[in-house]
């Protein structure tokens, strides 16, 4: 489902033939691509498991799974960056389960604006995963899929998403029952992929079918 | 469960993606996705669809240490794989084309970084344009296998293929073999000769070119 690698932004084709370099066992292509994409896979990887030393250790899982990986990499079937995020995401998911400690507890929304963001309470720096998912909206031109979305619904997916909280996790944070916010997230990824249909329509029919 | 079922599928993969799919469920999706090639397709469109919104992520570079350690991990690996390649000549009599195929590539793969590198060379479009297609092209220290694979698949007529050639600094090109437009191909008749200086993609008739030398269009290059 990924675009024609004709229709590849210069670093889409800069990485994968990085990739492919180090599939063959370039090491100085693997440097080249851990320069290139670690700054963005350790933002990825930290924004959901926010120990820095077990975000850390995550990373370097990820690369030398990558650098054993390389091979089997195929450019007919993922963008490079989609590919070394979706390896970084995973881990990072998988480092949580593992986690002793629970996330840190974060304060709950004090009042009932749909649209408030409960990270903005926080003296973080860090933007909230709903400032996020508007900025990515607003990136890829997909403010008018969100149109359709209540607040909440938007919330909820972008929590889930961004900070790698769980259904039961996100109930908890906005004060709602399970069942409500499982559907709300699975709601807002619907608009989403409805959104994208015709572009990912287009996708396929220059891919190699 | 029916995971056959297109509906169920593509919303577990929207959740596997997304993240919201947890604990046993995750594992246990994950262990259906080698046997599921529609499962697979699902969660390849859905991070296709999700991953970009990651994009507005404030960058961080990791500290140094994290760089050693990888550096450091996978050293180690090809320390055990010293001596592979005196094992293959044993399997070559032993196993199919397609069992060596994968053992050269695990050779080149794992060549210990200091003892023996690999040469790669890439192989860029000829005509100097922009074109997305090149290929990688990895020669084994002893010069013995050479692995090449196209970075991205290069779409070839029917009755076309891909011929490598070695090039010396003066003197004819020789053949290396016909490769593969869309996978690796691993190579290993005899020896990448030592004057090599580039090497040549060239499109050719199927079967190769009928005269010994480069009969079509050279479509990639790169020196050694």
């Amino acid at each position: 489902m990924a675009t024609s690698p004709s229709d590849w932004s210069e670093k889409s084709r800069e990485l994968a033939a990085l990739l492919a370099r180090a599939g063959l066992g370039d090491r100085a292509a693997f440097a080249r691509l851990y320069d290139r994409t670690s700054p963005h896979l350790f933002a990825v990887v930290l924004r959901i498991n926010r120990d820095r030393a077990q975000a850390e250790d995550v990373l370097q899982e990820v690369y030398v799974n990558v650098w054993r990986a390389a091979q089997g990499f195929d450019a007919a079937q993922s963008q490079p960056l989609t590919w070394l995020t979706s390896i970084a995401r995973n881990r990072a998911i998988d480092s949580l389960r593992r986690k002793q400690a629970e996330p840190p507890v974060r304060p709950a929304a004090r009042n009932d604006d749909e649209e408030h963001d409960v990270y903005d309470d926080l003296a973080d720096t860090a933007p909230g995963p709903l400032a996020l998912l508007g900025r990515a909206s607003d990136a890829r031109a997909l403010s008018h899929c969100m149109e359709g979305l209540s607040g909440p619904q938007r919330q909820s997916v972008a929590l889930a998403f961004y900070d790698g909280l769980t259904h039961a996790e996100v109930a908890e944070q906005m004060r709602q029952p399970l069942g409500t916010v499982k559907s709300w997230v699975r709601r807002a990824l619907q608009a989403l992929k409805s959104c994208l249909e015709s572009a990912v329509v287009r996708d396929v029919s220059a891919g190699n079918s | 469960m029916d995971y056959s079922r297109r509906e169920l599928a593509d919303r577990l993969a929207a959740e596997y993606a997304a993240g919201t799919l947890r604990g046993g469920a995750r594992r246990r999706f994950e262990s259906l996705l080698t046997a599921h090639p529609a499962l697979r397709s699902a969660v390849r469109a859905w991070q296709h669809r999700l991953m970009p919104l990651t994009g507005v992520l404030v960058l961080e570079a990791p500290p140094p240490a994290v760089w050693q350690r990888i550096q450091a991990r996978i050293g180690g690996d090809v320390a055990k794989a010293v001596g592979w390649w005196a094992r293959l000549s044993v399997w070559r009599g032993l196993t199919a084309a397609a069992t060596v195929a994968t053992l050269a590539l695990g050779v080149l793969l794992a060549l210990p970084e200091a003892a023996r590198p690999p040469v790669v060379v890439v192989l860029a479009a000829a005509d100097g344009s922009a074109s997305p297609s090149s290929f990688v092209a990895g020669i084994s220290a002893d010069g013995r296998a050479l692995v090449t694979r196209p970075v991205t698949p290069v779409a070839l007529q029917a009755d076309r293929a891909l011929e490598l050639w070695s090039l010396p600094a003066k003197g004819a090109p020789k053949s290396l073999g016909l490769i593969s437009a869309d996978a690796a191909t691993v190579l290993r008749k005899g020896k990448v000769p030592e004057d090599t200086a580039a090497l040549a993609v060239s499109l050719e008739p199927t079967g190769g070119s009928p005269t010994g030398a480069p009969t079509g269009p050279v479509l990639f290059v790169g020196k050694l």
